[in-house]
C-alpha cells in the first residue's frame, strides 16, 4: 500500500437534502445569491439571468434531469469573494477550485446529502473545516488543499464511510489525525505541509488536539 | 475690506457718477428705463413677456415691474417663470434701487457676476431654477440689506462663500440641489435671523457646525442628501423653534443625542439613510409635538421605546431598515391614536403579532415585513378597520389567515409571501371590495381558491406562487376585470383554465406553471390582448392552440414547455415582440413558421423534444438578438441554414437527435459567443470543421454520432475553455492531435467508437481536470499506454478499452486513487497489475495478452481455476497460458534431471573409495563436517540462498541427492525462464 499513495486524497460525494423546495428555482436563487457575493472579471457569469425558470441553461452549471443542479464548474476563472450558506440549497456541488475565493466554508454545506465530490482547493479558504462535514453522507472525493485553513481535523468526519480521497494538505491545520474510518487508507501526502500536525492520533495517550 | 474691494468700490463709484452725469435733467426712472430696455435686448423672450417693455408706456406699467411709491424709482423687477434665457445682463447691475430680484424658473445661464454686490438694496434675491453655473460670489456678502436669498436649482459649484455669514438681516437662505462642496461655513451660526435653511441635495461633506445653535429663529434646516460625516451636534439641541429637522441621507455617525430631546417645537425629524448607531434615545419622547419621525435605514439597535402615548402627534413612524430588536411595547398606542403610518420592516423584531399595534385604530398603513415574527395573526387584527395596507411578508407567522380580515373593508394591499401560513383561503375575504393586490406566495396554505375572492371587484394582482392550493381555478375569475397579475404558479390545482379568464381583458402576465392543469386553451384567450407573459409549463395541457392566439399581439415570453401540446405553433407567432418563446417536450407538429423572424428581439427559441419536421427556416437568420437556439429532439431535415451565421449573438446552439445532413459547416466558426455547441445525432458527413477552433468561449461540444470522417483538427487546442468533448461514434481516423493538451479544463473527454490510430498522445497527462471520463475505447489506438495518464488524479472513469495498446501498465496508473470505473480490457497489455486495481472486476482487464495479479489470477497461480469466471477470450489466453507454463516446466525438469544426473556422477565417481552407499546422509554429513572446518563457506551461502529461491518454484523436486553445485545452477536457469 504504502508505495501507492497517492498524492491526493479524496473525496467526498454527498447530497444534501433541501426541506421541501419552496419555489422551483430556489437552486437559481441560491446560485444568483452566489453570483452576487462573487467578483467576476472575466464575466464568466454572464448568462446566471434569475429570471429563467432554472439555472440549467446557465453555463458552468449542470443539472439532471429533473432540472436539480449537479454540478458547479467555476474553476480557473479568477473569480473571488466568499461563499455563503445559500449553496446548501444545491445538491452536488463540485469543482469550486483555483480561483481567489475568501473567507470560511459555510457550515451549511454540511446539509449537502447527495454531495459526492467538493473541491474547494486552490482558494483563500480560513477558518475550521466545517464539523458539519460529517453530514455529507455521500461524500467520496474531500479536496481541501491549498487554503489557509486552520484548527484540527474534525473527529467527526470519520463517520464518513464513503470517503476515497481526502487532501488537506498546504494548510495550517493542527491537532493529530484522526486513524478510524476511512483515514485508514489516506497517505501521508494527503496531510502534507501542515507544520503543526502531529501525526496520527493516539488515542488516550495524546490528547487529540495536540498542538493547538 | 480688502485693497480689490476699495478699488471695486471706488470704480463703482466712479461708474455711478458718470451715469448721474449722464442722465443729469432727467428722473431716476427714465435713466432705469434706458438700462430695461438694454436688458430686454439681451434676454432671449420666446414669450414675448418684455413687450410691454416700451418707452410709449410708463415704466411703472411695464410687466414685471414695481416702481416706489413716487414712481422715481423701480424697486422690484419680477421675471419668474417667463422661459427667458440668455446670460443676466450687465446692465442689471445700474439699477441699484432694486429691492427685489426675482428671475426663478427660467433658462438663465452663465454665471452670477461679482457685480450682483452693488445692488445694495436687495432684500429679496430670487435666482433658484435656472442654469446657472460657476460659484457663488463673495460679494454676495456685501448684500447687507438681504433678507430672502434663492439660488438653489441650479448648477452652482464650489464652497458656499464664508460672506454668507454677513447677511445678518437674512431670513430665508435657499441653495438646495446644486454641486455646492466644502463644509457648511461655520459663519452660518452668524445669521442670527435666519428662518429657513435648505442645503439639500448637494455635495457637501464635513461636520454640522456647532455654531448653528446661534441660529435661533431656525424653524426649518434641510442639510439631507448630501456627505455630510461626524455626529450630530449635541447643540442642536438649543433650537428651539425648530419645527423642521432633515438630515436624511448624509453620513453621520454615532448615536442621536438625547439633547434632541430641546427641540420641543419639532413636528418633522428625518435621518433616514445615515449611520447612526446605538438606541433610539427615550429623550425623544418628550418631542411632544412630533408628527413625522424617520430614522430607517442606520444602524439603531435596542428596543423601540417610543411611545405614542407621549406623542400624541405622531402620524408617521419609519425605522425600517435597522438593527431593532425585541417586540413592540403593548402600550405603544392610545386610543385615540393618530397614528397612520408605522413602518418597522427589516429588522429584528421578534414575538408575536404586536397587539399593543391594535389600538392604533387610525393605522392606515402598517409594514412589519422581512422581521422574525411568529405566532398567529390575532382575530381581532379587524380593529384596525382604516388599514389600507398591511405589510406582513417575510416573517414567520403559522397558523391560518383569520376570517375576521373579512372586516377590513379599507384593505388595499395585503402581502403575507415568506411565511408559514396554513389553511385556507377564507371566504370572508370576498368583502374586501377595495382589496387590489393579494400576495400570499411561499406559504403553506391549502385547500382550493374560494370563489368568493373573484368578488373582490378591485383586485389587480393575485401572486397564490407556491402554496398548495387544490381544486380547479374559479369558473367566476372572468368577474375581475381589472387583473393584471395572475399567478398561480407551483401549488396543485388541477382542472380545465375557466373560459371567463379570457375576460380578464387587462391581464398581463398570467402564469399557472407548476400544476396539474389539463385541458386545453380556451378560445376566448384572444381577449387578452395585453397579455405579454403566458407561462404554462409542467402542467398536462394538450390539443391543439386555438388559431385565434395569432390576434395576441403583445405577447413577450411564453413558455409552454413539458405540456402534452399538438398541431402547429403558428398560433403564437401573432406578436412581433417576443423575447422568449419555450415549447419544449409537448407534441407539436408541422414546420417551423419561418414568420418567428418578424420577432427581432427574440432571444430565446427553444422546440425540442417535439415533432417537427422539414427544414429550419433561413429567415431566422434575422433574429440578431438569438441567444439560444434549442431545437434538438425533433424531425428535422435539411441542412442547417447558412444564415443562422448572422446570429451573432448565439451562445446555445442545440441541434442534436434531429436528421440534418449535409457537411458540419464551417460558419459555426464565425459565432464567437458561442459556449455550448450540441450537433450530436444527425447525419452530418465531411471533416470536423477546424474553423471551429475560433468558437473559444465553447464549454460544451458534443458532436457524436454522426458520420464524421478525417482526422480531428489540431485547432481543437484553440478552445482553451472547453469543459466537455465528445466525439464519439463517427468515422474518425488518424491521431488524437497532442494540441488537446490545451484544452485544460476539459473535464470529460469522449472520443470512442471511431477509428483513430497510433498511440495516445503522452500530452492528455496534462488535461488534469479530467474528472467524469477519459474515454478512448472502440478504436484502433497503440503502442503504450502513455505513464502520464497518471497525473490524471481527479479522474473517476478511465476507458480504453478495445484498442491495439500493448506493453506493461505503466506503474503510475496506481496513483489514479479517484477512479471508479476503469476498462482497459481487450488490448495487447501484459504485466503485473498493482495492488491498487485489486478492487475492480476482472473484466476490467480481462481480453488482455498478459495481465496477472489481483483481480486477475495470482502472477505465481496458473489461472485454471478461475476460468468459469472469465470471458472466451479470456480462458483461450489461459490455457494458452497453462500449455506454454507446463512446457517450460518439463524442459526445465528434464533439464534439472540431467544435470542431477550428471553430478551424481561425478559424485559417484570422486567418491569411489568411500563407496556407493546411501548417498543423502553421507553427503549431509561430509557437508556439514566441511563447513565445520571452514571449507567451502562461500558455498554454504549460496546453498541457503538457492534453496528458498527453489520453494518458490512450484514443481521443484525436493532431492537431497543433489549437490549444493548442482543446485545453483538450477536456480539460475529458473531465473532465466522467468517463472
Amino acid at each position: 500500500m504504502a508505495p501507492l499513495s497517492v498524492i491526493s486524497l479524496s473525496l467526498c460525494f454527498l447530497l444534501p437534502l433541501l426541506s421541501p423546495a419552496i419555489s422551483t428555482n430556489s437552486e437559481g436563487n441560491a446560485l444568483h445569491a452566489l453570483r452576487r457575493r462573487l467578483s467576476d472579471p472575466t464575466n464568466v457569469l454572464q448568462s446566471w439571468d434569475p429570471t429563467l425558470v432554472n439555472p440549467c441553461t446557465w453555463f458552468h452549471v449542470t443539472c439532471d434531469s429533473n432540472n436539480h443542479v449537479i454540478r458547479l464548474d467555476l474553476g480557473n476563472s479568477n473569480i473571488s469573494g466568499t461563499l455563503g450558506p445559500e449553496l446548501a440549497q444545491l445538491q452536488h456541488l463540485q469543482e469550486l477550485y483555483k480561483n481567489d475565493i475568501s473567507g470560511e466554508i459555510p457550515k451549511e454545506l454540511g446539509n449537502l446529502k447527495n454531495l459526492v465530490g467538493l473541491d474547494l482547493y486552490g482558494n483563500r479558504f480560513e477558518g475550521e473545516i466545517p464539523k458539519s462535514f460529517s453530514g455529507l453522507k455521500s461524500l467520496r472525493f474531500l479536496r481541501l488543499n491549498n487554503n489557509n485553513l486552520t484548527g484540527s481535523i474534525p473527529r467527526e468526519l470519520t463517520a464518513l464511510s464513503n470517503l476515497k480521497v481526502f487532501d488537506v494538505s498546504n494548510n495550517d491545520l493542527c491537532g493529530t489525525i484522526p486513524v478510524d474510518g476511512p483515514f485508514g487508507m489516506f497517505s501521508m501526502p494527503s496531510y502534507a505541509n501542515n507544520m503543526r500536525l502531529n501525526g496520527p492520533e493516539l488515542k488516550g495517550l495524546v490528547p487529540y488536539n495536540f498542538g493547538c | 475690506m480688502d485693497s480689490t474691494q476699495i478699488s471695486r468700490f471706488s470704480l463703482f463709484i466712479t461708474v455711478f457718477s458718470c451715469i448721474l452725469a449722464f442722465s443729469f435733467g432727467d428722473n431716476s426712472s427714465s435713466t432705469d428705463a434706458h438700462w430695461l430696455l438694454r436688458i430686454k435686448s439681451k434676454l432671449v423672450d420666446p414669450a414675448g413677456v418684455l413687450e410691454s417693455w416700451s418707452l410709449r408706456a410708463h415704466i411703472c406699467s411695464w410687466n414685471g415691474l414695481t416702481c416706489s411709491h413716487d414712481e422715481a424709482f423701480v424697486i422690484a423687477l419680477n421675471l419668474s417663470a417667463s422661459t427667458l434665457s440668455g446670460s443676466i445682463p450687465t446692465e442689471l447691475w445700474n439699477l441699484v434701487s432694486l429691492q427685489t430680484l426675482d428671475l426663478s424658473l427660467n433658462l438663465i445661464t452663465g454665471s452670477i457676476p461679482p457685480e450682483i454686490g452693488r445692488l445694495r438694496n436687495l432684500r429679496t434675491l430670487i435666482l433658484f431654477a435656472n442654469n446657472l453655473s460657476g460659484k457663488i460670489p463673495t460679494e454676495i456678502g456685501l448684500l447687507k440689506k438681504l433678507q430672502v436669498l434663492r439660488i438653489g436649482d441650479n448648477m452652482l459649484a464650489a464652497q458656499i462663500p464664508p460672506s454668507i455669514g454677513n447677511l445678518t438681516e437674512l431670513r430665508v437662505l435657499g441653495l438646495a440641489y446644486c454641486q455646492l462642496n466644502g463644509s457648511i461655513p461655520a459663519e452660518i451660526g452668524n445669521l442670527k435671523n435666519l428662518v429657513f435653511l435648505d442645503l439639500q441635495h448637494n455635495s457637501l461633506s464635513g461636520f454640522i457646525p456647532a455654531e448653528i445653535h446661534n441660529c435661533e429663529e431656525l424653524q426649518n434646516f434641510a442639510a439631507s442628501n448630501n456627505m455630510l460625516d461626524g455626529e450630530i451636534p449635541a447643540s442642536i439641541g438649543k433650537l428651539k423653534s425648530l419645527q423642521i429637522l432633515n438630515l436624511a441621507n448624509n453620513s453621520l455617525s454615532g448615536s442621536i443625542p438625547p439633547e434632541i430631546s430641546g427641540l420641543s417645537n419639532l413636528q418633522y425629524l428625518n435621518l433616514l439613510g445615515n449611520r447612526l448607531n446605538g438606541e433610539i434615545p427615550w429623550e425623544l419622547n418628550h418631542l411632544v409635538q412630533l408628527q413625522k419621525l424617520d430614522l430607517s435605514s442606520n444602524n439603531l439597535s435596542g428596543t423601540i421605546n417610543l411611545l405614542n402615548i407621549h406623542l400624541q402627534n405622531l402620524q408617521v413612524v419609519v425605522f425600517s431598515n435597522n438593527a431593532l430588536t425585541g417586540s413592540i411595547p403593548s402600550n405603544f398606542c392610545l386610543k385615540n391614536s393618530n397614528l397612520q403610518q408605522l413602518f418597522l420592516a427589516q429588522n429584528k423584531l421578534s414575538g408575536g403579532f404586536p397587539l399593543g399595534l391594535l389600538n392604533c385604530s387610525s393605522l392606515q398603513q402598517l409594514d412589519l415585513s422581512n422581521n422574525n415574527l411568529e405566532g398567529e395573526l390575532p382575530p381581532t387584527i379587524d380593529k384596525l378597520e382604516k388599514l389600507t395596507d398591511l405589510l406582513l411578508n417575510n416573517n414567520s407567522f403559522n397558523g391560518s389567515l383569520p376570517p375576521e380580515i373579512g372586516n377590513m373593508s379599507n384593505l388595499e394591499n395585503l402581502y403575507l409571501f415568506d411565511n408559514m401560513i396554513t389553511g385556507s383561503i377564507p371566504v370572508e375575504i370576498g368583502k374586501l371590495q377595495s382589496l387590489s393586490t393579494i400576495y400570499l406566495y411561499d406559504n403553506q396554505m391549502s385547500g382550493s381558491i374560494p370563489m368568493e375572492l373573484t368578488n373582490c371587484a378591485s383586485l389587480t394582482a393575485i401572486d397564490f406562487f407556491g402554496n398548495h392550493f387544490s381544486g380547479s381555478i374559479p369558473e367566476t375569475i372572468g368577474k375581475l376585470k381589472d387583473l393584471v397579475l395572475l399567478q398561480l404558479r407551483q401549488n396543485d390545482l388541477s382542472g380545465p383554465i375557466p373560459p371567463s379568464l379570457g375576460y380578464c381583458k387587462k391581464l398581463q402576465q398570467l402564469a399557472l406553471a407548476d400544476n396539474k392543469l389539463s385541458g386545453s386553451l380556451p378560445a376566448t384567450f384572444r381577449f387578452l390582448s395585453q397579455l405579454s407573459t403566458i407561462t404554462l409549463y409542467n402542467n398536462s395541457f394538450e390539443g391543439p392552440l386555438p388559431d385565434s392566439l395569432y390576434s395576441l399581439r403583445n405577447l413577450k415570453i411564453i413558455n409552454f414547455s413539458h405540456n402534452k401540446f399538438s398541431g402547429t405553433i403558428l398560433p403564437l407567432t401573432g406578436s412581433n415582440s417576443l423575447t422568449a418563446l419555450d415549447l419544449t417536450n409537448n407534441s407539436f407538429s408541422g414546420s417551423i413558421p419561418s414568420r418567428l423572424a418578424i420577432s427581432t428581439n427574440l432571444g430565446r427559441l427553444r422546440l425540442a423534444n417535439n415533432l417537427l419536421n422539414g427544414s429550419i427556416p433561413s429567415e431566422l437568420g434575422r433574429l440578431k438578438e438569438l441567444i439560444f437556439l434549442d431545437l434538438s429532439f425533433n424531425n428535422l431535415t435539411g441542412e442547417v441554414p447558412s444564415q443562422l451565421s448572422t446570429c451573432q449573438k448565439l451562445q446555445h446552439l442545440l441541434l442534436n437527435d434531429n436528421h440534418f445532413t449535409g457537411k458540419m459547416p464551417s460558419w459555426l466558426g464565425s459565432l464567437h459567443d458561442l459556449g455550448e455547441l450540441h450537433l450530436s445525432s444527425n447525419n452530418f458527413q465531411g471533416q470536423v470543421p477546424a474553423e471551429l477552433g475560433n468558437c473559444s468561449r465553447l464549454l460544451k461540444l458534443s458532436l457524436h454520432s454522426n458520420n464524421l470522417s478525417g482526422q480531428i483538427p489540431h485547432e481543437i487546442g484553440q478552445l482553451t475553455s472547453l469543459n466537455v468533448l465528445n466525439l464519439q461514434r463517427n468515422n474518425l481516423s488518424g491521431s488524437i492531435p497532442p494540441t488537446i493538451q490545451q484544452c485544460k479544463k476539459l473535464y470529460e473527454l469522449r472520443l470512442s467508437e471511431n477509428l483513430l490510430s497510433g498511440p495516445i498522445p503522452s500530452e492528455i497527462g496534462k488535461l488534469t481536470e479530467l474528472q467524469v471520463i477519459l474515454d478512448l475505447s472502440r478504436n484502433l489506438l497503440s503502442g503504450e499506454i502513455p505513464s502520464s495518464l497518471g497525473d490524471l488524479l481527479k479522474l473517476e472513469r478511465l476507458n480504453l478499452s478495445f484498442n491495439r495498446l500493448g506493453g506493461e501498465l505503466p506503474s503510475s496508473l496506481g496513483q489514479l486513487t479517484s477512479l471508479v470505473m476503469l476498462n482497459l480490457s481487450n488490448n495487447h497489455l501484459r504485466g503485473q497489475l498493482s495492488s491498487t486495481f485489486s478492487g475492480f472486476p476482472p473484466t476490467s482487464f480481462s481480453g488482455n495478452d498478459k495481465l496477472c495479479g489481483p483481480p486477475l489470477t495470482s502472477c505465481m497461480d496458473s489461472a485454471g481455476h478461475e476460468n468459469n469466471l472469465l470471458s472466451s477470450t479470456a480462458v483461450v489466453w489461459i490455457i494458452v497460458a497453462i500449455v506454454f507454463t507446463s512446457t517450460v516446466i518439463c524442459l526445465l525438469m528434464i533439464y534439472i534431471m540431467l544435470r542431477m544426473w550428471c553430478n551424481m556422477r561425478e559424485v559417484l565417481i570422486s567418491n569411489s573409495s568411500e563407496g556407493g552407499g546411501n548417498g543423502i546422509e553421507q553427503i549431509k554429513r561430509e557437508d556439514q563436517e566441511r563447513w565445520m572446518y571452514g571449507d567451502e563457506k562461500k558455498r554454504k551461502g549460496e546453498y541457503w540462498r538457492v534453496m528458498s529461491s527453489m520453494a518458490l518454484v512450484p514443481s521443484q523436486n525436493h532431492d537431497d541427492h543433489i549437490s549444493s553445485s548442482c543446485i545453483f545452477q538450477v536456480k539460475m536457469d529458473t531465473k532465466k525462464l522467468g517463472i
